[in-house]
């Protein structure tokens, strides 16, 4: 098993799958809704210049998150 | 009594072409963009179609049916009200299964609904295809997919749309997911509360899985209940998961490769895997090489089955996307307004044709015509000069809007958004407000709009606040006639595309050092944000699209030129040639130019020379002239374009500002920074109150007078001793942001360290957790 780690301290273009969403509600649910469910495979695909915010692709489309969404997302590399 | 007979809605989530079907099906020109959360309100339209009154209406686009931002809230309730006979899921094929998730939950809802699916021309270039008849028969909905560029498939759409109202919709749907979850515990929980409030019982239990507040607030469970379903557990990671599930097995096998790629694949992996000329001895390692090459191929075809693009690898690179980006906005503005641009010759031609051509032989022919001289001077010097002077700006402007909308349709701009983020959440808004305070260089009162799609409202009503400082396209006529009179080119320096770009530039500085101050002050900071936005795929802005672009604003731009700035311009004209005045002891009223200079005074000139005087320490205020300056100020809080205007048909700059040039200058700087127009004032209204409205009056025109009166004194400053002004303007650039920074340095080491246990006389000038706390 793997390393679980946040989101945002994943290296950008490899590939990573969600183990868990925490958070609070509405923003969780937000995720989950974009399409941010376990098991779901993602990769983070640039890092915007000055930090904190960064660009996330999974199932075919980017969604650009801050850290305080990104460190809810906990994943674990492929 | 329904006066329609059909009534439909689109909806979806955001950037799936919404917008640009409702265009084709009404014939509208409602504002589309590449990017999400273009549409922000509700629009509909009637149209007859085969004898059918329909009432279309488009709703802003949207994830999910639990709310996020508040535009989502205007399609859910379009959802929820079941007014539509049906609703017309638009999905795009490249996300095929994020847009599911939402069909999903309509289908929950029991929404009458039909599947289109958009953007087919982009799964066809890629080579693939979608077998939309597997899909139909396991979601159990009609499918339709479109190519929205060709009218027949928007006909075929609204023709397949009036079938299935006729026929009869379908709106309880079986979906298997459902039994995976205790719906049925909740529903039999809440079922009396569910009644009374007209919902569906297996519905409500849903949305009390995904802790729906909306719906939880509609139910107003008792508190035996809520302990319940307390006890139940939270769901909404396993409902999603269930809802993705199920949307993965419907689409197996939907979307597959064509041949034809299939084919050229089945030619690449042969081109690795074979190698060409091998030697002996370089078989050993290039086993490895091949391999590792074959996992690099792998690899990025993982990545891009999940939305990798090489493109935004280069123009997202950490150190050269923000470069690159002012790179792009230098090129868009050298191109527009500097001399010998493409924007600049149109221009000049244009002038030539207004001030040479059309206002001489004008003259001529109404002088020797004995036409009265009032009237001669009411058609050249107020409509020709006034409004040709404006008019001759319509290629720049045109340019301008090009190039946004370039920005916008390539999907660069979303980009923009999240390249600035890190830079803007420093200072309390968000990549977001950046991209509407690039939009408020188009127009500041359609800019103003799009600020709807930032979710905290602090920072959505501050983005608001400073969007006008951003200059928009009706003000550059004014710094580009000002500057072509005052600082043309000279000893080889192109002054004028630096003082254009300067105020583009001054504007945005202004907003920002704003930005920063409000973010200290206490009940203007802003919340804290986690969701930017989605970004786009890049996109080739069609050729049709950018002609319609093209047409559209050029053809609100002459409207606007000849209703609104002509009809002004004339009464300003009658306003300031006629008068009255004392000669030899009579009071008369007449035509200004009949009398000898002095003799009588316009009515304008009684009423802006009034206010005039506040004017004098800007340097545009005394004089013989200081009226028409203040006029043409006063006559462009209807519209920009109208200073420019005014001050034509007073004689052009020259003739008001003489030989005073940093009165020019300091005169737009005013123009920049001063409230912009009616309409942006009312739309601020509207979109934060009307506090924020007076917030941002006051503020505009103090920091237009105080921006303005350091200008003109350093510019006299300059005129007079070009060395001492010099060293004044390098000094406050030098010193002021160095001054800022050692201060900031001597508070934080001043400031002892309140959560660092190791040691008690620590003094390092900063602190992790003291940030924190800050933040």
């Amino acid at each position: 098993m793997a390393k679980v780690i946040p989101l945002i301290s994943a290296e950008p273009n490899k590939l990573y799958r969600i183990t868990e969403v925490t958070g609070e509600d509405n923003q969780h649910r937000r995720l989950v809704d974009m399409g941010f469910t376990p098991g779901s495979e993602l990769f983070v695909a640039g890092v915007a210049p000055f930090g904190g915010t960064i660009l996330v692709s999974l199932r075919g489309f980017s969604v650009a998150l801050r850290e305080s969404a990104a460190e809810t997302i906990k994943v674990t590399a492929v | 009594m329904n006066e329609y007979d059909y009534k439909i809605a689109l909806v979806g989530n955001p950037n799936v072409g919404k917008t640009t079907i409702y265009n084709k099906i009404t014939h509208s020109f409602e504002h589309v963009g590449n990017w999400h959360g273009v549409t922000v309100s509700a629009s509909s339209k009637e149209i007859l179609f085969e004898h059918n009154k329909i009432l279309v209406t488009d709703v802003p686009g949207l994830y999910s049916l639990t709310i996020y931002s508040p535009e989502e809230g205007i399609s859910r309730d379009y959802i929820y009200d079941k007014n539509e006979n049906l609703i017309v899921d638009l999905c795009e094929v490249n996300n095929l299964s994020r847009n599911l998730y939402l069909t999903l939950q309509m289908m929950e809802a029991g929404t009458p609904l039909v599947i289109a699916i958009t953007m087919m021309d982009e799964l066809k270039r890629h080579g693939k295809v979608l077998n939309y008849r597997k899909l139909e028969k396991a979601i159990g909905l009609p499918v339709i997919p479109i190519d929205d560029r060709y009218h027949s498939d928007v006909h075929l759409l609204l023709s397949v749309i009036i079938d299935i109202i006729d026929s009869g919709v379908k709106s309880t749907f079986d979906l298997p997911y459902l039994s995976e979850l205790p719906v049925e515990d909740i529903s039999k929980i809440i079922q009396p509360f569910a009644e009374k409030a007209g919902i569906e019982s297996r519905f409500a239990a849903l949305k009390i899985l995904e802790r729906d507040s909306f719906i939880l607030e509609k139910l107003s469970l008792g508190e035996e209940e809520k302990k319940k379903i307390e006890e139940i557990g939270n769901w909404q990671d396993r409902l999603a998961a269930a809802r993705y599930s199920y949307i993965d097995k419907i689409m197996d096998g939907v979307i597959v490769s064509s041949v034809s790629l299939e084919h050229k694949e089945m030619h690449e992996h042969t081109a690795h895997d074979v190698p060409l000329n091998e030697t002996e001895d370089e078989s050993s390692k290039s086993e490895d090489y091949h391999k590792k090459l074959h996992d690099d191929i792998q690899r990025r075809k993982r990545l891009e089955k999940r939305g990798y693009s090489g493109l935004d690898r280069v123009l997202l690179n950490k150190y050269l996307a923000l470069p690159m980006f002012f790179a792009v906005m230098l090129f868009i503005f050298f191109f527009t307004f500097s001399d010998y641009s493409p924007g600049w010759w149109m221009q000049e031609g244009l002038s030539y044709v207004f001030d040479d051509l059309l206002h001489a032989s004008v003259e001529d022919a109404m002088l020797s015509a004995g036409i009265w001289s009032w009237l001669v001077s009411l058609v050249c010097d107020g409509v020709i000069d006034g409004v040709g002077g404006v008019l001759v700006f319509l290629p720049q402007i045109v340019l301008l809007f090009l190039f946004l909308a370039l920005l916008e349709d390539s999907g660069y701009i979303s980009r923009v958004a999240f390249m600035t983020d890190g830079l803007f959440r420093k200072i309390g808004l968000s990549g977001r407000s950046v991209f509407t305070m690039l939009m408020g260089f188009g127009c500041s009162a359609t800019a103003v709009l799009t600020a709807r799609g930032l979710e905290d409202d602090m920072m959505r009503k501050k983005t608001i606040l400073l969007t006008p400082f951003m200059s928009c396209s009706a003000r550059l006529p004014v710094y580009s006639a000002i500057c072509g009179a005052y600082f043309a080119l000279s000893s080889g320096v192109n002054f004028k595309a630096l003082i254009i770009l300067g105020m583009y530039f001054l504007g945005a500085l202004i907003a920002i050092s704003y930005a920063a101050i409000f973010n200290k002050i206490k009940g203007l900071k802003s919340g804290s944000l986690s969701f930017i936005m989605e970004m786009p795929p890049y996109r080739v802005p069609t050729p049709t699209r950018v002609f319609q672009l093209l047409w559209h604003n050029a053809k609100a731009f002459l409207v606007r030129v000849g209703t609104i700035v002509f009809a002004l311009n004339v009464f300003v004209w009658m306003l300031s040639d006629f008068g009255i005045g004392q000669v030899d002891g009579n009071l008369v009223f007449g035509y200004v130019g009949d009398y000898d200079p002095g003799q009588i005074k316009s009515f304008l000139e009684y009423a802006a020379g009034a206010i005039s005087p506040l004017f004098i320490p800007l340097g545009f205020g005394g004089g013989e002239t200081g009226w028409q300056a203040v006029t043409a100020l006063l006559s462009g809080l209807v519209a920009k374009e109208v200073v420019l205007a005014s001050m034509e048909s007073f004689g052009g700059a020259a003739a008001i500002f003489g030989s005073n040039s940093p009165a020019a200058l300091a005169f737009i700087v005013f123009t920049l920074l001063y409230v912009p127009c009616i309409a942006t004032i009312t739309a601020i209204r509207k979109e934060a109150g009307v506090k924020w409205m007076l917030a941002n009056i006051g503020l505009q025109i103090g920091t237009a007078y105080v921006v303005s009166l350091i200008f003109y004194w350093l510019g006299v400053l300059f005129v007079a001793q070009t060395a001492v002004a010099l060293s004044i303007v390098i000094a406050l650039v030098v010193l002021v942001p160095a001054t800022l920074i050692i201060i900031r340095r001597l508070r934080k080491k001043n400031r002892a360290c309140n959560s660092c246990p190791y040691c008690n006389d620590c003094n390092k000038t900063l602190c992790v957790s003291d940030q924190d706390l800050e933040s």
